[in-house]
Formats: C-alpha cells, structure tokens, sequence
C-alpha cells in the first residue's frame, strides 16, 4: 500500500515542487529586514523563478507520458492536464515578473505576491488534474481563499478591500452551492471518484434524474463562478477593477484557466456516453451560459472607460468562446481549448503589460492615455496593436486560428447557431479593439513625457510574449499537433 | 431510528436558511455565518448519505475537508473585513460601491 503511494510520486514532482518553491520564498522572505525594498529583493525572485522553471522543465518533459491515475485514483496526470499546467505555470511566472516591476503593488508586499501566486498555482494544477470531488474541492478553495487575499493585496486602498471582500462572499457562497449540489450527486451514485462515472449514470429512475438535474445546476455553479460565466459573472468586473493590475492579470489567466480544465474534466467524464436526459440538460445549459456570457461580455465592455475593466469583460467573453468548446465533448473540441489556452495567455499578458506601463507613468489606465502612443513609443504601440488585432480574431494572426477552431468544432458537431452567435460577437468585439489602436495610432500625444521603466529588460519580455502570438498563427500547425496529443484520459 | 429522508429534510431547512440569510442580511459578518449554514449542510448531507447508503469512508472524510475548509475560509473572510471596517467604518454590503459602473 506505502509502497503503491511512493511509487507514484515520480508523477507528482510538479506539484511538490512548487509546495517547496512556496514554503522556501516564506523563508526566503523572511530573512530580509522590513527597510528592505520589495523589488530589490534578489534571492526571492531567483527562489520563485527557479521553482517554476524546474516545474515547467519537468512538465514539458512529462508531456509524453502514458496517462495514468494516481493516489486511489483521485488525482489524474494526463497530456491534457499537463498542458493546461504548463499555460499556468507560464502565466504565473510573467505575473510575478509584472508584479515587480509594477508601481501598482506595495513595496513591501512584493514579496507576498509570489508566495500567494505560487499557492494558488498550486490549487490551480490540483483542480486541472482533479479526479474525484474532493480534489475538486480542495482545488477550487485552495484557488479561491488564496485569490481572496490576491485581490485585497493593496491594503490602505478601499477599491481593493472592497474588491477582495466582493471576491470573498460570491467565492463562499458559490463553493457552498457547489458543495450541496456534489452531496446530492454523491449520495445518487454512491461515490466520489469519478472513475466509472459513466456506468453509474446510465440506468437511472425518474426520481435519481429529479435528484440529479438540480444537483448537476448547483455543481456549475461553483465552477461556473470560477472561470466567470454569465450569470455568476457580477463579481469578476468589480474584483478585476479593484485589484491590483499585475493581480488582474494572474486572475484572468490561473484560475480561469483551472476553471475551465476542470469543467472539460467533468464534462467529458460524465456525459460523453450515449444520448442521456442528462447529457441534454447538461449541454443545453452550457451553451446557454456559453452564448449568454460571450455577448454580455462583449456588449459591456463597448463603454468602459477604464482599459483593465474593458478587458475584464474581454476575457468574459474569451471565456464564453471557450466554453462552447466544451460543450462539444468532443477530441476537436479539447485541442481547440487547449490552442485556445494557449494563444490567450500570450494576449493577455502582453495586452495587460503595455496597459501597466502606461498606468505606472500617466497615474490611470483610461482610454485617452493610449493617444498617440505610437509617436511616444512605437515598438510598444505596435505590440498592442498586433494584440489587439489578434484578440480580435484577425487573420494571419493566432487569435484567428484558435477561433478558428472552436468555430471547425461547433460546425462537426452541427451547432450553427451556436457559430452564428460567437461570429457576430466577434463583430462586436471588433470595435472595442480596435478603439485603442485608433487611439494609438491617429490621436495626437496628451503631453510628450516619455514612459519611464520600459528599459531593454522589459521590451525584451515584451518581444518575447509578443512573438507567440504572431507565430501561432502563421506556424500555428504543429503546435495543433501538440495539442491534439492532449487528450483526455477517462478512468474507467 | 433517523431515517435518511428526516436528515435530507434538515439539511435542506440548513440550505435555505443559508441563502435567505445572505440575501435578507445586509451585514457581512450576518452573510459569512450564511456560507457556513451552507456549508454545514453539504457536510451533513454528506455524512447521512455515507450512513444510509454506501458504508464507505469518503461521505466522512469529505465532511472532515469541509469543516477544516470551511475554518480557513472564515478567517480568510474576516480579516478581510476587519481590513474592510477600518478603511470605511462599516461592515455594511451596501457600503460597498466604490466599484459600481
């Protein structure tokens, strides 16, 4: 028995690695006095970015491993969860490169910024590799309670403890919801592995379905609140506002992307079988959810002021796209979320790291400091614009082809409507984009005052997120190739 | 004997006494004792359905997650309205509208 648990741990050098990269930066951390400032705090950073690079180096180098279950089947390492980690431990790491930089975090707080993100990392690779409840649980609250205190990291500020207090209370409620939903769905079937699943939802009675649908409601609920769905979305504008923008940032990527790995997870474990009332009901809602919060997402974002809060509602709607590849329960569908993952998190990070270099230097991120960026610094307004263009979803760029592929994949499964939605909310996201290269381009400077900070380091992190996103859409087929290995592994 | 439909039955009372509790209260410290009714009721269904139905462990130890969770979420939740008190003097909800658009 001791035996069968040691001889596992090879797969789960990942996640013990980053438990000891987190309890290393405490020490690490405390060994600084309190005048020390936060940025200058050298053996931290080399601490957190070793952590994640061995965790990446030991991902990538799992990538093609036999997919297995491990610990009583609670936990399962396969492709697909290897690379929703891998986009993870990216995002994280470029979150906490921002973070240092960034003027939007306190001084002596930097510190506690990589700690939390890496202790939420670690719930968010607990819940992509989830594989029965209570890892589930444990996943989404070890997300969740740390991103509370993420969100109210900017202590002295009331946007930010109002932030972190709004993320609390949906956060609790949701997780208990979620928790009363899975003991119903716990005392049907008689588990809480989702092993065998599939077996136990087949010969049901009219009474167990009555039981189960309103269970199967209150179980989205907690991951639906998690990766920002219409209508447990409210939350998710106000939090991304108040937060800190290098806070924002890790929010619209980790958690997200756990999120939307887990509900993949349960989708194709519980329902990939044959036509059931269940699987109906079950897809129904998810492509309600998935039209209604893409266009809420883009409709609100039109007239935002601020550009943080415009992007928020962007990444509503992103999250909205990726859903409806859920909801195809399909391998096309997978590889589509999973090229989708990927595209946006390079976006994302560039789009968030030119919009905190100009709140650092003009005070507030409003549209009208974007004018005439590009006679100020045009490396940095031609960044943007790529970004833009390709969180639009023009071509040649990847933005285009991991729409693309949600689109192949609605169509095999015969879900035109579905299409026709997610088509013209493309439109409409169209215009809010193209808002701030308008601005960029063809408005003239408010004052000359350079952008202070954007020295060689930063343009060359910059250049090397901005390059993925110009070559996934031209070399964009064998990174499909890729994610087309990332396939789901059922235990049965 | 309990019979597993007069537990369900609690639990559900719990349930919803939770969720008119956070909609009716407009203090937050009212709103997080809502979440831990909540929270108790999962845990109870949990183990009713472990005693009445299958006799394996995992209702128990589920419910044994959810107490300790449940514990770190509060203390979580409360500092963060102490530090909410002290910025505007209030642990009123509808104090909360610096972030409306």
């Amino acid at each position: 028995m001791v035996l069968n648990y040691l001889a596992n741990i090879g797969r789960f050098v990942p996640e013990i690695t980053l438990i000891v990269t987190m309890v290393g930066l405490i020490f690490v951390e405390a060994t600084y006095g309190d005048e020390e400032k936060g940025s200058s705090k050298g053996y931290l950073y080399a601490t957190a970015y070793l952590g994640l690079l061995f965790t990446l180096v030991k991902l990538i180098g799992s990538l093609g491993d036999a997919p297995i279950a491990i610990y009583s089947n609670s936990l399962v390492i396969d492709p697909f969860s290897t690379m929703i980690k891998i986009i993870m431990v990216i995002g994280t790491a470029a979150c906490i490169h921002l973070s240092r930089r960034s003027s939007d975090v306190y001084e002596n707080l930097k510190g506690e910024f990589a700690i939390i993100a890496v202790g939420v990392l670690i719930g968010g690779m607990l819940l992509a590799s989830a594989n029965n409840m209570l890892t589930l649980y444990i996943g989404i609250e070890t997300l969740s309670i740390l991103s509370y205190v993420l969100a109210s990291l900017k202590k002295n500020d009331d946007r930010s403890s109002e932030a972190g207090l709004k993320y609390a209370l949906f956060g609790g409620i949701s997780a208990g919801i979620m928790l009363f939903g899975m003991s119903h769905i716990f005392g049907v079937t008689g588990t809480i592995q989702f092993a065998g699943m599939l077996d136990k939802l087949k010969d049901l009675d009219t009474v167990q379905i009555a039981i189960l649908m309103p269970s199967f409601l209150m179980f989205f609920a907690g991951i639906g609140y998690k990766i920002a769905c219409v209508p447990f979305h409210m939350w998710a504008p106000d939090v991304y506002e108040g937060s800190p923008l290098p806070v924002t940032t890790f929010f619209s990527i980790v958690p997200k992307m756990a999120g939307m790995a887990v509900l993949l997870r349960v989708t194709m474990v519980f329902f990939s079988g044959d036509q059931n009332v269940l699987q109906m009901s079950w897809i129904a809602t998810l492509s309600v959810v998935a039209a209604l919060t893409m266009t809420v997402g883009n409709v609100s974002a039109i007239g935002q002021r601020s550009v943080k809060r415009m992007l928020a509602f962007s990444s509503i709607s992103h999250a909205g796209m990726m859903m409806m590849g859920v909801l195809c329960i399909s391998e096309i569908g997978t590889r589509a979320i999973v090229f989708y993952g990927i595209t946006y998190l390079f976006m994302t990070l560039v789009a968030f790291y030119i919009t905190s270099f100009v709140q650092d230097a003009y005070g507030n991120d409003h549209f009208e400091r974007f004018n005439g960026l590009i006679h100020k610094h045009p490396l940095m307004a031609i960044f943007m614009l790529i970004t833009m263009f390709s969180l639009s979803g023009l071509p040649p760029l990847s933005g285009f082809i991991a729409k693309f592929n949600i689109f192949s994949a609605l169509i095999d499964k015969n879900y035109y409507v579905l299409a026709i939605i997610a088509g013209l909310n493309s439109v409409v996201a169209l215009y809010y984009y193209l808002k701030i290269v308008k601005l960029m381009v063809f408005k003239d400077p408010e004052s000359d005052e350079k952008i202070k900070g954007f020295g060689f380091t930063n343009q060359l992190v910059i250049t090397a997120l901005t390059v993925p996103v110009v070559m996934l859409g031209i070399f964009w087929d064998q990174v499909l190739v890729m994610a087309n290995g990332a396939k789901i592994f059922i235990v049965q | 004997m309990v019979s597993l439909p007069s537990f369900l039955f609690v639990s559900f009372i719990l349930f919803l006494a939770g969720i008119v509790v956070m909609i009716a209260r407009k203090n937050v410290i009212a709103i997080l004792l809502g979440i831990e009714l909540i929270l108790n009721a999962a845990a109870l269904n949990f183990v009713a359905y472990t005693r009445f139905i299958n006799n394996n462990l995992e209702g128990h130890i589920i419910a044994l997650f959810i107490i300790v969770i449940a514990a770190a979420e509060a203390a979580v939740g409360l500092a963060i309205v102490i530090r909410f008190y002290q910025i505007r003097e209030s642990i009123h909800i509808d104090d909360a509208t610096q972030l409306q658009s």
